[in-house]
């Protein structure tokens, strides 16, 4: 190839460059001649709304962003996986009384004495006798075997009744009938 | 066995025993709270104004008030759930301990170190009896 030739092929490169250049200058002139006519604002708005949007997307994905994300994420179902967890437990969902101990059985029956209103909660102990030290009656007695019936919900038959006249033999028995011994 | 009566019952045991039945009646009759106490109150004045009553007084009451309880008896009493006549009576029955006497050797040859201590146990136990209450006599051992 010439050197004449290299030139001609060049110039007729640049004068296509041109003519497509022209005819593309043509066409949005064209176009935005016509969209001028009909809503100038409106394709305004759209140009930059779409360069916008487009920037709004790359601009999210900077590190603090995503890391947020993926955060939030992973915060939420840890929550969705702790809940999981809780509910696959084995939890006693049965119902039966709590576990009863010597010093719950003691601290239980105490109250039951200390609320009933003609004990003085001064005078009362654990080996204090019903009917000598805190001066009940008998019917005051039943009255007491009633209301531990009450508390422990069994019943106490009256030949054992007799037997407890102190707040350490009811808190003996209540442990023996329950199996607790500890 | 703790119903059963095993000995003559004092007049004092009865007055208590229908004092105790005729509160539960109550409490059966009356399901609000205030109003069985109010119940129970009157119930206690009428027991305490007959506390002086001599002996042969307090029998012909102790009847009355039997029979009153008999007649004004709840049709369908509250019971604990695990006395009898409640919803859970007899519902877990725990085996006496006797029975494991009775198991095949085979079977106790699987738990050896409890059957042995088991028998270590029941040793002490009559020895403990013997100590207690003396030598059984030989003419009590064995059937009749």
């Amino acid at each position: 190839m010439s050197f004449t030739q290299v030139a001609r092929s060049c110039g007729r490169f640049a004068a296509a460059l041109s003519t497509a250049r022209l005819a593309s200058a043509v066409a949005l002139q064209s176009q935005s001649r016509m969209m001028h006519r009909i809503a100038v604002p409106a394709i305004s708005t759209m140009l930059t709304q779409n360069k916008f949007t487009l920037r709004h997307y790359s601009a999210r994905n900077t590190i603090e962003e995503i890391e947020h994300r993926v955060l939030k994420v992973v915060s939420a179902y840890d929550k969705d996986s702790c809940r999981g967890r809780w509910q696959t437990q084995s939890v006693r969902s049965y119902s039966a009384k709590p576990p009863l101990s010597l010093k719950l059985i003691n601290e239980r029956v105490l109250l039951v004495l200390k609320l009933y209103d003609k004990v003085d909660p001064s005078k009362l102990n654990v080996d204090s006798h019903f009917i000598n030290d805190l001066g009940l009656d008998s019917l005051d007695h039943v009255e007491v075997i009633m209301a531990m019936e009450d508390e422990f919900g069994f019943e106490i038959p009256d030949s054992d009744a007799e037997k407890l006249l102190k707040p350490a033999d009811i808190i003996k028995y209540v442990a023996d009938k329950e199996d607790v011994y500890e | 066995m703790a119903q059963v009566p095993l000995a003559i019952v004092s007049h004092k045991r009865q007055v208590c025993s229908l004092y105790k039945r005729a509160l539960r009646n109550l409490e059966a009759w009356y399901d609000r709270r205030e109003v069985y106490r109010y119940r129970a109150v009157l119930m206690r004045a009428r027991f305490d104004e007959n506390r002086r009553k001599d002996l042969a007084e307090g029998m012909r009451l102790l009847a009355c008030g039997q029979q009153e309880l008999f007649e004004t008896k709840h049709f369908q009493p509250r019971n604990f759930a695990n006395s009898a006549g409640g919803c859970a009576f007899e519902r877990e029955v725990i085996p006496p301990d006797w029975v494991l006497d009775y198991w095949h050797p085979l079977e106790k040859a699987q738990y050896p170190e409890y059957f042995a201590k088991r028998e270590q146990r029941k040793k002490e136990y009559v020895t403990w009896w013997e100590k207690q209450y003396g030598k059984p006599d030989p003419k009590d051992l064995g059937h009749h």
